[in-house]
């Protein structure tokens, strides 16, 4: 039983992936993540004195990543499903999907599913342009040779250690200081960033499933972000969806983040299948 | 399915959309085989009923079966065997026609053989490889038609398929679905406002109007309901018609002419003989069949 459900499921992303051809939604996950790179290049290279303990892999990827889980992140996840589903509004797809022999859930699951993947993708192209960004100040701008060796976390213990451990991480800049990026830790950031902004995924996905156009559901992705830039500090702030992937960067708020995130994440999937298996289709 | 059975079968079936009611306890019978025309005019309740058919929307009450068996509880069972295509066809804009086709046949994890039999069904294989958003009404209609006949269906729903199009298209629609049923042994089920569209494909007729089923039958016996017009020209046209009423004809005044209803040719020279014999001069005595469409028009005035 169950493994029929999964055939289904497998079918519709199958379908889904073709769906993406030639569209906006595949290529804006290249653009947005290229416009924060973009940033940091400028605000690194443009930078008149690095202070002495300048550790320029933990404040660039810190900083891209912070940029991405409030402001970018969340707005290219509204634009994403709205998009996705959009297609399906357009011609009212939507009765053809739904006279066909397939369950309705599976639809709505490989809705959720890809564009998460979307987002995923677009959060690693994230992180490329991250390391790619790092790479090039460092070979512009000398002086941050060796604040590149430094270890992006004290946490991340044998790859931080290993980085910082002087003569053979210098031997390896000469291949345009490749050898000392923190390349796993970066990693974990992107992916940590992607499980807490699952809720967000899963809100829209059931928003833009709901109504078609862009109005509501880049309303919603709007006024979900702003508050967020304000909820920062509020106490409520850690339990906000859109706060999430931020949450992961402050005090006393990862697990939460994490946790809810994913949890949330699927939990509202589910309620939002929920929902819509039972709706009208016109 | 067994023999006597019939592929759709509504038992009261019912829908209002808050105050407004949509279709309102109707019973279709749609034999297999051959074309269903379902008429009525814009807004009579076809695509709510169709949607219920489909399980796209859900009944107030009653209760859809096809194939013998309740739409509810089997539905992905049902619809396996069904290709529907209600109002303008679902298609994505960006994608080709075979890539449209691609994506049902994911859907259906179908062979992919199959898309090039339907390409083949509508005379597209030509354009396929063209992006829809080029294509013509009358081909994303016929595209539309593919995706409803991609997994071989036996029991084909199509909602109004030549709205819309020009009268090539229409031709060319028309010219398609009466070949279906013969080519696939598929039975059409097939809506329309327009008699004119369906009474030369279909063998059966349903007639809905203001949410109701007025009729339903095959088309000779819808042709039995035509009625004989008989109009006469008289003098005194007030007296000849009082005199008519009374000896039980259905009599009305138009043009300066009287209409009666009359069942057979004959008769009129019963008529004739009655006015004459009350010193009444007939001087026009004319009988006109009334058409189909008038039938139509007449049933759903």
């Amino acid at each position: 039983m169950l493994s029929s459900e999964l055939i289904f499921l497998l079918r519709a992303l199958h379908a889904e992936l073709l769906k993406l051809k030639r569209t906006l939604a595949f290529r804006v996950i290249f653009v947005l993540p290229f416009f924060i790179a973009l940033l940091q290049f400028f605000v690194i290279w443009r930078t008149k004195k690095f202070p002495a303990d300048f550790n320029l892999w933990q404040t660039h990827a810190t900083n891209s990543f912070q940029i991405w889980a409030i402001f970018m992140m969340p707005l290219l996840i509204a634009l994403e499903t709205a998009l996705l589903n959009g297609i399906e509004h357009a011609d009212k797809q939507w009765k053809h999907l739904f006279a066909l022999p397939v369950p309705r859930h599976s639809i709505y699951f490989s809705k959720f599913i890809t564009a998460a993947g979307l987002i995923l993708a677009s959060t690693l192209v994230l992180a490329l342009l991250i390391v790619i960004v790092g790479v090039v100040a460092t070979s512009l701008r000398p002086e941050l040779v060796s604040s590149s060796l430094r270890a992006a976390t004290s946490s991340v213990g044998a790859t931080g250690s290993s980085v910082g451990a002087g003569p053979s991480g210098a031997g390896s800049l000469r291949y345009f200081g490749l050898g000392v990026v923190p390349y796993f830790w970066i990693a974990k950031l992107a992916l940590e960033v992607w499980l807490a902004s699952w809720l967000i995924i899963a809100i829209h996905t059931w928003i833009s499933m709901r109504w078609a156009g862009f109005p509501i559901p880049l309303g919603a992705g709007i006024g979900g972000t702003f508050f967020a830039l304000f909820a920062a500090s509020a106490a409520i702030g850690k339990y906000y969806p859109w706060l999430l992937p931020m949450n992961l960067f402050l005090d006393g708020r990862f697990t939460t983040a994490l946790v809810l995130g994913i949890g949330g994440g699927i939990l509202a999937t589910l309620l939002g299948c929920f929902e819509f298996v039972r709706r009208d289709v016109s | 399915m067994q023999a006597g059975e019939y592929l759709i079968e509504t038992r009261g079936l019912s829908r209002r959309f808050g105050r407004q009611v949509a279709v309102a306890d109707l019973n279709l019978l749609v034999p297999a085989a051959g074309v269903y025309g379902f008429l009525g005019p814009n807004g009579a309740g076809k695509t709510t009923a169709i949607r219920m058919l489909l399980g796209l929307i859900r009944p107030d009450a009653g209760e859809v079966r096809l194939f013998g068996q309740p739409l509810m509880s089997n539905h992905r069972a049902l619809m396996s065997r069904v290709g529907a295509l209600v109002e303008a066809p679902s298609l994505y804009p960006h994608l080709t026609g075979r890539e449209n086709l691609e994506v049902t046949r994911r859907l259906l994890g179908s062979p992919r053989a199959l898309i090039d039999v339907a390409l083949e069904t509508i005379r597209m294989t030509r354009d396929a490889d063209r992006r829809v958003r080029e294509y013509s009404l009358g081909m994303r209609q016929r595209l539309g038609l593919a995706l409803a006949l991609l997994n071989k269906p036996q029991l084909l729903i199509l909602d109004e398929p030549t709205n819309g199009l020009d009268p090539a298209g229409i031709h060319e629609m028309r010219d398609l679905i009466r070949r279906l049923p013969e080519e696939f042994g598929v039975t059409v089920f097939l809506s329309s406002h327009l008699l004119s569209e369906v009474e030369q494909i279909a063998g059966h007729i349903g007639i809905i109007h203001e949410s109701r089923l007025l009729f339903q039958g095959t088309l000779a016996e819808l042709q039995q309901k035509q009625q004989t017009e008989l109009a006469v020209g008289v003098t005194r046209p007030e007296e000849a018609m009082a005199c008519l009423r009374e000896a039980g004809w259905s009599v009305a005044q138009r043009d300066g002419l009287l209409s009666v209803v009359a069942k057979a040719p004959e008769d009129a020279a019963r008529i004739n003989r009655l006015l004459v014999d009350h010193r009444l001069d007939v001087f026009h005595l004319a009988l006109s069949q009334q058409s189909l469409e008038d039938i139509f028009l007449t049933l759903t005035r």
